[in-house]
């Protein structure tokens, strides 16, 4: 009697076991590795918490292939080191049906070697370096949704000669970190931006997170400079604006192009009209930004001006649509549903093309992304390009 | 030419009052204590985050706070010493530096933990003036930073030279053992020491505020440049900080002006500092 209750036991538990798993094989997972702590964290919530908005309307709607979608999220800390053995857990262990996130360029160079071994779907959030798209040379399953950095770089040029055309300014002092964010290609910037007729009297390097500019300001105060570009962190931003005013430095615009900005920056007189450039604000007069920004206040309450909350959203939701179209969860049909999308986002429209050094990645947005704001009654107010503007770029910086 | 060189020297007085500030705490625990406390750089952080929050919750203005952010440091160290360094203080002197290390690292990610990596930033009237005296143009941020480094300086140097503590404090410095034989209470003085030491972080912070913000991650620059400057004063030699942290400040505002590609290199100098200047002791007593 006991020998049968023992076997209906194993037998009850394995059914559990297998009823877990068959459970678990119905799921639509995907796989997502952010940046949850360290210095980019600021980058990875917000892209968490677009993912979180998108997988709740996703679900809403009836789930993908009528099955609902689970979302596995890592910490990564924008790190190498554990970048990749996540990135592996999820091919072999938890055998998602595609991976997005993945930040940093540097774990996005790390990972190239585990992908091409395991050939899953990637949708790619950030890793704009070239070397990224270099590495990924052949691959079939790649879907680049962020622009790469020589796109964002056409931004910024395009921005200045907006800016010439309005206002004659042909003067450049361009301050840049001295790390492979900030000087990765500045010395093509340079030559691009000699090339396009402007004067660039004065470039020199920081280190980051220093806080003292006081000396290189007062270099750059010696040039008749119209405008200061400089490349550098969240850190660099206050340091920047208060120092040029301590040392009598006025250039009659201050472009900054950190990937976040301080907590309080916005609402800081000292950070009035300075410009930054960004994917996305809140302001954007898109319809589809419009609507984005209310499902994102009645889900968290408030609002964001970090760009990959909306990135976030799009890769989600775009990844589920296709998947829906291919009716099925099998990677090249997912892949070439994707590559057919077309579609208003709240960043503006995505479409993908053949990448430019590498065509046989996807890419989708592009230097079109980029948007110029400046701050504004505690605001970011888009002033350029035209068609997001919500106001006159201001000129003669106070 | 002759401008930028008198800017270059005000850029570099005016920074010399943050470094100072930023380093006499450490001075005092290395010239007291005899431990090189690499938490230096996070009590420094959570003064600036104390100044932070009291400015966005209450309004207070940061050079008010420094008196807060300093009580609640003092009152910090006093747990963070009884329940740690005293117990390495007669130990070799790698355990004091690991476990300083140690509670730096700890401050600062849970400083991650509570308010994020963002870095957080305050404003102020005074943020946006600046003082002109011919071509020389200063923030009077930083120069207020400066008075407050010269003031708590030269109170400091009364304490230590003028009151019945300040003597008790040298006696430590100089002899333990000799202290306690003519009945000081040594782990009190310790205590009370470690207690001023971490509060003028705390005032560091709060000071520095205003140019740069705060932020988890701010300590560690910090303390690898109040090492420097100790260590060009003399380990301990609190009097030697203020023309220490004008050497260093100097030295970096130049690098940082005549030298092409100096912007990078500036956060070099302190390394070169220290190199030459023990490098110049060593040959000075060979």
């Amino acid at each position: 009697m006991n020998r049968i209750a023992v076997v209906l036991v194993v037998v009850a538990l394995l059914a559990m076991g297998g009823t877990d798993a068959l459970a678990q094989r119905e799921q639509v997972r995907i796989g997502i590795s952010l940046p949850l702590t360290g210095p980019a964290s600021a980058s990875g919530k917000a892209a968490e918490a677009g993912y979180r908005l998108a997988l709740d309307e996703i679900n809403k709607a009836g789930g993908v292939l009528g099955r609902r979608l689970q979302i596995l999220i890592e910490d990564d800390g924008n790190l190498p080191a554990k970048g990749v053995p996540i990135f592996t857990k999820f091919v072999t262990v938890d055998r998602v049906h595609a991976i997005t996130g993945i930040f940093g360029s540097a774990i996005g160079v790390s990972i190239v070697g585990p992908a091409k071994l395991h050939e899953p779907l990637i949708a790619m959030l950030g890793a704009a370096s070239p070397l990224v798209e270099r590495g990924f040379e052949g691959y079939k399953y790649l879907f680049h949704y962020h622009p790469w950095a020589y796109h964002n770089m056409e931004a910024v040029f395009n921005f200045m000669e907006f800016v010439r055309t309005g206002t004659g300014a042909s003067t450049i002092a361009m301050l840049y970190e001295d790390g492979p964010f900030g000087s990765a290609g500045i010395g093509d910037t340079r030559s691009e931006l000699i090339r396009r007729g402007f004067d660039v009297p004065f470039m020199e390097s920081f280190k980051t997170g220093s806080g003292d500019f006081t000396a290189l300001l007062t270099r750059a105060k010696r040039h008749p400079v119209d405008v200061l570009f400089w490349i550098g962190f969240d850190a660099d931003a206050l340091p920047i604006a208060v120092q040029s005013r301590e040392i009598g430095f006025k250039p009659r615009l201050i472009f900054g192009s950190p990937a976040s900005w301080p907590v309080g920056y916005e609402g800081n007189p000292v950070a009035r009209d300075v410009a930054g450039m960004a994917g996305w604000t809140s302001a954007s007069p898109l319809p589809a930004s419009k609507e984005f920004v209310k499902k994102y206040q009645a889900k968290f309450g408030g609002l964001t001006e970090e760009y990959m909350a909306p990135m976030g959203y799009t890769i989600l939701t775009s990844l589920a649509a296709a998947m829906n179209k291919a009716g099925t969860t099998d990677k090249d049909r997912v892949a070439a549903e994707l590559a057919k999308t077309d579609t208003d986002t709240p960043m503006g429209r995505l479409k993908f093309k053949p990448s430019r050094l590498s065509p046989s990645v996807y890419q989708g947005f592009d230097s079109d992304l980029w948007m110029v704001f400046q701050f504004r009654e505690g605001r970011r107010v888009p002033v350029w390009p035209k068609h997001v503007a919500a106001g006159p770029l201001a000129w003669r910086w106070r | 030419m002759m401008d930028l060189f008198l800017q270059t020297l005000a850029n570099a007085l005016i920074q010399s009052g943050t470094y100072a500030l930023a380093s006499s705490g450490l001075a005092l625990a290395v010239g007291v204590l005899h431990i090189v406390n690499f938490a230096h750089g996070e009590f420094l952080m959570v003064g600036a985050f104390v100044a932070y929050w009291l400015s966005v919750l209450a309004g207070i203005d940061p050079i008010v706070s420094l008196v807060p952010a300093g009580a609640v440091m003092f009152a910090a160290s006093g747990v963070i010493y009884q329940a740690s360094i005293r117990r390495v203080l007669l130990a070799p002197e790698l355990n004091a530096l690991l476990l300083t290390f140690g509670i730096g690292i700890t401050l600062q990610n849970l400083a991650v933990l509570a308010f994020g990596a963002t870095p957080r930033v305050v404003h102020t009237a005074y943020q946006l003036t600046a003082v002109t005296v011919g071509p020389v143009s200063v923030g009077v941020a930083p120069l207020i930073t400066l008075v407050v480094s010269v003031t708590l300086l030269a109170g400091m140097y009364a304490v230590l030279y003028r009151t019945g503590v300040g003597k008790s404090i040298r006696a430590v410095a100089q002899n333990r053992t000799g202290a306690h034989l003519v009945g000081l209470d040594v782990d009190r003085i310790y205590l009370l020491t470690f207690g001023i030491a971490s509060a003028l972080a705390a005032i560091a912070g709060s000071m520095v505020l205003v140019r740069i913000g705060a932020s988890p991650h701010m300590g560690f620059g910090f303390v690898l440049k109040a090492f420097a400057i100790i260590v060009m004063a003399g380990l301990g030699n609190l009097t030697g900080v203020l023309w220490a942290s004008l050497v260093l400040a100097t030295a970096e505002a130049f690098v940082r002006t005549y030298v092409p590609g100096g912007g990078g290199a500036a956060e070099a100098v302190f390394f070169l500092l220290i190199f030459f200047t023990l490098v110049w002791r060593s040959w000075r007593t060979a």
